[in-house]
């Protein structure tokens, strides 16, 4: 089990062409913890706005009657990948890791496999 | 106050940009009314609330050496209420619905504040004050200014007073923080400005 700064790390370390990492409160919009991004990559900023994405997509979904949970987002940017991954769990409830990637050195597949661990392992 | 419709424009603005939020005022640090969006509220009352929190923020974050007052969050079971700091001279305070995304709410509210506050002060370095003195002169730090707002403040709860009697709510919170924050602002302030100087 590893706590939220460890995880982090481990995202930005262990997951090749990662840029930065959130894990994120999406019920408001904060996030608990950040790593890498810089001064470029507001991850603060993309907290709350990627809260908005889950939320909106939670709605639609409800709307469709779909009872089903999202387990994660994958947005694709010209030069980057966005991955948005839900926490299952008690301890996870209402949280989300996001993660992003520069997308010529990341392997997508790869990416999403290690990013799934990496909640497996989270104990917030 | 000259600048109030590009003000009025920035809460307009806010609330485009952040569908939870029910109201929007900024106001003077003295309690006054700048611009307001916010419909079904009283916008004076709210105002001279703030005034009243505010002055306890700024002498909170003072005594535990925080600093400069940036900003203020109370939740209640419905919703939030955000103060946050708009330059030297006012303040700007959000109002929004419980299930608002709170880092957005920071995001918008610390940047409108902002934006607010280059307004404000521009204005108010071009106009000035006489009738209330010149409000926290650049160089000495904070300590005139939370006292000028603790002493504006009892000014402002004074007048709004009697155009807020209706609402019982609000006049038994204006007298609840009368007590505390009478005798506060002679120690501290008085004892601090000894030690810095």
């Amino acid at each position: 089990m590893a706590n939220t700064e460890t995880a982090l790390k481990e995202a930005l370390a262990s997951i090749e062409g990662a840029t930065g990492a959130a894990l994120v409160d999406y019920t408001s919009g904060m996030a608990l913890g950040t790593i890498g991004g810089g001064k470029s990559f507001d991850l603060n900023v993309a907290a709350a706005g990627n809260t908005d994405v889950i939320r909106a997509k939670m709605r639609t979904m409800e709307h469709l009657g779909l009872k089903a949970e999202i387990e994660d987002i994958l947005i694709t940017l010209t030069d980057q990948y966005h991955l948005i991954r839900l926490l299952s769990g008690r301890s996870g409830n209402g949280l989300f890791l996001y993660l992003v990637l520069d997308a010529k050195r990341a392997n997508l597949a790869m990416a999403r496999h290690q990013l799934k661990r990496i909640e497996q392992d989270l104990e917030v | 106050m000259a600048a109030e419709p590009e003000i009025l424009d920035e809460l307009r603005r806010l609330r485009a940009r952040l569908p939870q939020l029910t109201g929007a005022v900024a106001a003077g640090r003295d309690g006054l009314v700048l611009a307001q969006d916010a419909p079904g509220v009283e916008p004076d009352g709210l105002s001279a609330l703030t005034a009243t929190t505010l002055a306890v923020a700024i002498r909170m974050t003072e005594a535990t050496g925080r600093g400069e007052f940036r900003e203020l969050l109370i939740r209640g079971a419905d919703g939030y209420v955000a103060t946050y700091a708009a330059g030297r001279h006012a303040v700007l305070t959000l109002l929004t619905q419980d299930r608002v995304n709170v880092g957005r709410l920071h995001l918008e509210g610390r940047r409108a504040g902002a934006r607010i506050g280059e307004l404000v002060d521009a204005h108010e370095d071009a106009h000035g004050r006489t009738a209330h003195g010149k409000a926290a002169p650049d160089g000495t730090d904070r300590e005139p200014a939370a006292r000028e707002a603790a002493a504006h403040d009892t000014a402002a709860r004074d007048t709004a007073r009697p155009a807020a009697p209706p609402n019982p709510n609000q006049s038994h919170h204006q007298t609840q923080t009368q007590d505390p924050s009478r005798p506060l602002p002679t120690r501290p302030v008085g004892a601090r400005t000894g030690t810095d100087n």
